[in-house]
């Protein structure tokens, strides 16, 4: 236990600690990750699951899940207009900033062999 | 009475085939072949209003928005500090979800309409309308309550339009879309595929204008480094929306001498 956690930090260890607790908030899958950069690069994308599935091209019952919880730890907005759900990115200023800082940072190569490896492991 | 400022579209050439520009709060469509510069004289119009003090806003239904900060980077129109300035906003969504939030009271665009002031819209492309009902008359009645909300919201609209032929004497189907759409609009601008001595051109030409005088030449255009560019009329030749002109001469020659 002791092992694995050390090896834990060696990976995450020199992960910005912003940038670890938005790791620990939002990202616990790749799907999650899939989602936040389509989301960075689409801001203004307003639709329903299945369409947002087809987007990404992703499968809508995968995608489903990821994005109500998105919604819930208040990274996406769900807005119900009659009988269409849909999502939208957070209108907050500081969590878009946030997200395009995870996004930028995924740019590097080292940044990303560890943030897998974090999502890999479950967090810590 | 004074007439109404129009929306200026910032097209060379174009402006001027309106008489001026689009009629404020007017329903414009633009129909066309894939690849003949619909989007590209549709991000003209926004980026001209953008940049004239009538905040914009496109509704893709197809391509992504970074595609458009893309294109729009090649033509010189920074899209993303135009957002960034909130005079632009490029939304990804679909007709259904669209519908829902114009019907509702105080929706997304309603919303932008107050909190930017967004004067312009451009949709691309309506035909993704067809996709959410077999029946036309549903489809006349779905296209005609969207017009009207984007009206309510005070907006100067461009609609896109595929036209499902590349030159235009092909054979084709019933068009529903089409037929609805050339009714409810207020304009209806053609952009064509022409084949003159084995190289293609490109037309556009005003079918109509209500309230308002038009050219009624066909005219070529070009895609340049800045966007699009209206020129000349074709002169000389005829049947130019056929896609294959002749010269007057030679259909003067088939209609009388050689009977």
């Amino acid at each position: 236990m002791e092992r694995e956690n050390l090896a834990n930090r060696a990976y995450t260890g020199d992960i910005d600690p912003e940038l670890l607790d938005f790791l620990n908030q939002y990202v616990d899958s790749f799907i999650k990750w899939d989602l936040m950069r389509f989301f960075f690069n689409n801001p203004h994308t307003i639709d329903t699951v299945d369409n947002i599935a087809r987007y990404a091209g992703r499968n809508p019952e995968t995608v489903e899940q990821e994005l109500a919880e998105l919604a819930m730890r208040g990274l996406l907005e769900e807005t119900h207009m009659g009988t269409l759900v849909v999502y939208a990115l957070a209108a907050d200023p500081e969590i878009r900033d946030q997200l395009a800082r995870f996004i930028q940072a995924s740019e590097d190569r080292q940044f990303r062999i560890r943030a897998i490896y974090h999502v890999i492991k479950g967090g810590y | 009475m004074q007439a109404e400022e129009r929306a200026v579209t910032g097209v060379p050439g174009f402006d001027a085939m309106l008489r001026g520009g689009f009629l404020p709060r007017s329903a414009n469509l633009l129909e066309g072949a894939p690849g003949c510069g619909k989007t590209t004289l549709g991000m003209q119009f926004i980026h001209y209003g953008a940049t004239h003090g009538e905040p914009g806003l496109i509704l893709t239904f197809e391509q992504f928005p970074e595609q458009y900060y893309r294109d729009a980077a090649g033509f010189g129109w920074d899209f993303r500090e135009l957002e960034r300035r909130r005079l632009l906003q490029v939304i990804m969504s679909s007709p259904e979800v669209t519908k829902a939030d114009l019907e509702r009271f105080n929706g997304r665009i309603a919303g932008l309409v107050s909190n930017m002031g967004v004067k312009r819209i451009l949709v691309d492309s309506i035909s993704q309308f067809e996709r959410m009902t077999d029946d036309p008359v549903e489809l006349r009645n779905l296209l005609h309550g969207f017009l009207n909300a984007l009206r309510r919201e005070g907006l100067t609209a461009l609609f896109t339009r595929e036209a499902y032929v590349l030159l235009g004497d092909e054979q084709r189907e019933e068009d529903e879309t089409e037929s609805s759409m050339s009714f409810l609009v207020d304009s209806y601008v053609m952009l064509r595929y022409v084949e003159i001595e084995s190289a293609i051109h490109r037309a556009i030409i005003v079918l109509k204008m209500r309230g308002s005088a038009h050219d009624t030449h066909i005219r070529q255009f070009e895609i340049g480094p800045h966007g699009l560019v209206v020129q000349e009329p074709f002169r000389g030749r005829e049947g130019i929306l056929s896609g294959t002109p002749q010269y007057m001469a030679e259909s003067f020659i088939k209609a009388f001498v050689r009977r």
